[in-house]
């Protein structure tokens, strides 16, 4: 008993003089997230990356894991329509934060040659859909992807780009490992994701406890986007919007869907208790202010999509200034430039 | 967790009841409802227990629900 008394004793004053020990975990937590005074612009700590692998395991596991599919099912089908609008085939390929390879099973073995699937969860990876592409599946993190520079021809990554910490640094890898004329094709969640859920909480929560935290991930903004792929090097770069909006009988079925697609919140400041009464209050507000004719509530999904190309002397560069042979002003006769041209040919 | 997650459980069972509580209670939960999204409108401000009477009548409402179904009690 004396020893143990001892062992406790010794914990206590391990830490820093004067600074209690549960003073000590809450400045850890909140050192987590950027303070505005860093030095590097990159040491950014959003997402407890860990929790997101612990997250995504246990929702691959669940019993009826595939009935959660249908959000990442509908993206990685457009994805794979935007592989097949480019007129080319890809020996090796690359799916970055793969899931259950939602994209490669759209694809077939003419588009591309060989697949390998990164992901952090390796019960996602086992997992892994029926398709005809033969692939390797490896066990890596977006950020750190351990590729050799100039490997693939093709990178595409859906909907796992929103849980990076550092979003500049996972595209300046993926441009890093992409081949000279090589393409990336991602998807990911915008600004307008799930605001409905956003509004209906934060309501609920001011009304009920005076305050609110955040309980939806912040999510890029377009512009940004385009600014983030131009400084990872990305060129002839492409960025288009998308609205899925599913309807769901309720917001309890909304965010057990969530939870089974692994898309829980990691964010190291989300509050860890959501108590009943504040959930029953935005569950009342959600269905009142937001709901459709026949009584379901409507959850809106913003996707991004965005094509960049590896640089590489092929591809076309804007013409130099003052090359111009026909003005604006003359596309009204448009038809006969262009048969005139066909005639010179 | 628990080694064989029996309170884990427990406790997701009884939120999974919640919806169709909920569905009990849908005048009172439009009621709050729109209590709440008139203080959204310009000139209102959302304070803490603005909409204190609503909210007690629809977790009344909630509990009593709850009391009845087979699972008993929040």
């Amino acid at each position: 008993m004396l020893r143990l008394g001892g062992l406790w004793v010794l914990r206590m004053r391990s830490p820093a003089a004067g600074v209690p020990v549960k003073n000590l975990c809450l400045r850890e937590l909140a050192s987590g997230v950027s303070s505005p005074g860093s030095t590097s612009p990159r040491a950014l700590n959003i997402f407890d990356r860990d929790l997101k692998r612990k997250q995504k395991n246990w929702a691959a596991r669940q019993p009826e894991a595939m009935k959660f599919d249908y959000l990442k099912e509908e993206v990685g089908s457009r994805i794979a329509d935007r592989v097949y609008d480019i007129a080319r085939n890809f020996s090796l390929a690359l799916d970055v934060g793969c899931g259950r390879g939602y994209i490669a099973q759209h694809l077939n073995k003419e588009t591309v040659g060989k697949f390998f699937q990164v992901d952090i969860a390796e019960n996602a990876l086992k997992n892994v859909l029926e398709m005809e592409i033969p692939t390797v599946s490896i066990l890596a993190d977006e950020e750190f992807l351990p590729f050799r520079e100039n490997t693939f021809d093709l990178v595409v990554s859906s909907l796992s780009l929103h849980w990076v910490n550092d979003l500049p640094r996972a595209l300046e890898q993926i441009h890093y490992v992409l081949k000279p004329d090589g393409v990336f094709i991602g998807a990911m969640f915008g600004g307008d994701t799930l605001y409905e859920l956003r509004c209906s909480l934060q309501l609920a929560e001011t009304e009920r406890e005076g305050g609110f935290s955040p309980h939806v991930s912040p999510f890029t903004a377009v512009n940004d986007l385009g600014h983030l792929l131009g400084r990872a090097g990305f060129n002839t770069l492409t960025v288009d919007t998308d609205e899925i909006q599913v309807n769901y009988p309720g917001m309890f079925e909304l965010m057990e869907d969530l939870q089974g697609m692994g898309e829980s919140n990691c964010a190291w400041n989300r509050k860890g208790l959501l108590h009943r009464d504040t959930m029953l209050a935005a569950a009342a507000v959600y269905g009142e202010m937001y709901k459709n004719e026949d009584g379901s509530v409507p959850a809106t999904y913003q996707v991004y999509y965005m094509i960049g190309w590896k640089y590489h002397d092929s591809q076309a560069r804007p013409a130099e200034r003052g090359s111009a042979t026909v003005s604006f002003g003359e596309l009204g006769k448009i038809n006969n430039l262009m048969s005139q041209g066909k005639k010179s040919q | 967790m628990s080694g064989n997650g029996a309170v884990w459980g427990r406790v997701r069972s009884r939120l999974r009841a919640f919806p169709e509580h909920l569905a009990a209670c849908g005048a009172e939960a439009a009621a709050y409802g729109r209590c709440v999204q008139a203080s959204t409108a310009p000139g209102g401000r959302l304070t803490k227990d603005l909409c204190a009477r609503e909210f007690e009548a629809l977790r009344s409402c909630f509990a009593a629900a709850a009391k009845k179904s087979p699972r008993g009690g929040l």
